[in-house]
């Protein structure tokens, strides 16, 4: 229970348990964020990160423990989950459809501010691996979540896609948007307002070069 | 903006847009039906054929040769749709699933993709007709493009089953037309005249090629045969909607899942 004057948090996760056969992957992670905070989940290859991020958006059951989030929830996977027989369009279409939307107007900013507009009538199939991250990251975007799940959202991506990255990432906690970004690096600790190493099955807050 | 019917319209409008661009399943359709016909018409014997048409009850004698194309029809129309039935409930499960989590009902992702398949497999079954059509005269053509289209559908059930299940292509296809060869060994008229046996019945082509042979050769209609094919099909569509269910499920508590759509919006 919440103290009565505690801040609302918008991602709680309790004592989240998870194994495959023998091998105890998560072995109780507890974290709590708030509204407006990008935070970041770094570990070695293997640690649990991406069987985590599934636990949270739903994909995948844990054995035991809980998750809470308020708002409307944004989840970016690892790989590039598309259609290739369709195209960047119709990809924004059908997701239009799923979230409900009114109009594109989010995610026609977002593919002008990680400037892949102009791919908006290609196949997928064609598309370099960047771009298909791009479109990746905007799918998970455009019915403005209130909580972002984003697994190594960057792969692929060149420096200048980077940190236009970064920059809607900082724009989105500024909007409110509590950002949890998974890696197995902790180059962007700077640019977060909370850094957990997943290691040993739990989540500990962490600073990089500070042992642990 | 929650309107189911825009819901199925697109996604029956992208369902069929994914086999329109399927172009190894177009290739098949435009070139191997054909030739694979026009090689049993140019090498197959016409000599007479005698077999026990189960569905009358009654022995036919027929042109061995328009009784292999009709067989032949049912078998290249059976593996094309199932093949792509399969390829694409296979390579679109985890995108239906990223749909689903997004707040896509299922119901209008299978539906339409029943939808789509339907419409895939008439027209195919309506080209093979016209194919054995150009070459002989069958007595009722319309009744054996119904036999091959219910021979379609059942494989396209067979397809989404696999898709749903199976984790890796070359498996599927490996099944599918293994299945599809078993199947046609087992019952058809050229391989087994006499299809005494109890149990084939209960085979995929079976129905299907009782109604095309009726079809091809006699002025009968058997209706309860009719039926066969699309029984496949829908036990294997909920077997394959178990699965795709099982695939997509949403394991976040049910108090959390209302936000992920713009309805739970505040």
């Amino acid at each position: 229970m919440s103290a009565p004057h505690a801040p609302p948090h918008a991602l709680r996760v309790s004592g989240v348990h998870k194994s495959y056969g023998a091998r105890r992957v998560l072995r109780g992670v507890s974290l709590a964020l708030g509204p407006g905070t990008l935070a970041g989940v770094v570990g070695e290859n293997g640690a649990g990160k991406t069987t985590l991020l599934r636990i949270l958006c739903g994909q995948t059951a844990a054995d035991s423990g809980a998750v809470e989030h308020r708002g409307r929830l944004g989840y970016c996977p690892q790989e590039t989950v598309l259609n290739d027989f369709l195209t960047v369009e119709q990809h924004l279409r059908y997701f239009q459809v799923a979230y409900g939307l009114s109009s594109m107007r989010r995610a026609e900013e977002l593919m002008e501010e990680l400037h892949f507009s102009g791919y908006r009538q290609s196949r997928v199939a064609v598309l370099s691996g960047g771009t298909r991250q791009k479109l990746n990251l905007t799918l998970a975007l455009m019915h403005d979540p209130q909580v972002l799940l984003l697994d190594e959202p960057y792969q692929g991506f060149d420096w200048e896609t980077y940190l236009r990255f970064w920059s809607v990432a900082g724009r989105l906690r500024d909007r409110g948007c509590c950002v949890l970004v998974v890696s197995h690096l902790a180059w962007d600790a700077d640019r977060l307002d909370a850094l957990y190493r997943l290691h040993d099955g739990v989540a500990a807050p962490w600073r990089p070069g500070r042992g642990g | 903006m929650d309107n189911p019917g825009r819901r199925f319209a697109t996604a029956a409008a992208f369902a069929l847009l994914e086999h329109t661009r399927n172009r190894f399943a177009l290739v098949l359709v435009v070139f191997y039906i054909p030739f694979w016909l026009t090689m049993e018409h140019w090498f197959v014997a016409g000599a007479p054929t005698g077999f026990l048409l189960r569905a009358t009850g009654r022995h036919l004698t027929v042109d061995g040769n328009r009784l292999t194309m009709v067989s032949g029809a049912i078998n290249a129309v059976t593996l094309i749709v199932g093949f792509m039935m399969f390829m694409t409930t296979f390579k679109s499960l985890a995108f239906d699933r990223r749909l689903v989590l997004a707040g896509y009902p299922r119901v209008c992702l299978l539906v339409a993709k029943v939808g789509a398949m339907l419409l895939a497999a008439a027209l195919i079954s309506a080209y093979a007709t016209a194919v054995i059509c150009w070459y002989w005269d069958p007595v009722r053509p319309w009744l054996l493009m119904a036999g091959v289209f219910t021979a379609g559908v059942g494989y396209g059930g067979i397809g989404i089953l696999l898709g749903a299940f199976l984790r890796n292509e070359l498996a599927g296809l490996f099944v599918i037309i293994m299945t599809s060869l078993l199947d046609t060994m087992l019952q058809n008229p050229i391989s087994n005249p006499g299809a005494t046996k109890g149990g084939v019945q209960a085979l995929p082509e079976y129905g299907p090629t009782q109604v095309s042979v009726a079809a091809g050769f006699s002025g009968d209609t058997p209706y309860g045969h009719l039926m066969l094919g699309p029984a496949w099909f829908a036990a294997m569509w909920l077997l394959g909607t178990a699965a795709f269910r099982l695939r997509t499920r949403d394991h976040r508590p049910a108090a959390g899942r209302r936000p992920l759509s713009a309805a739970a919006r505040p």
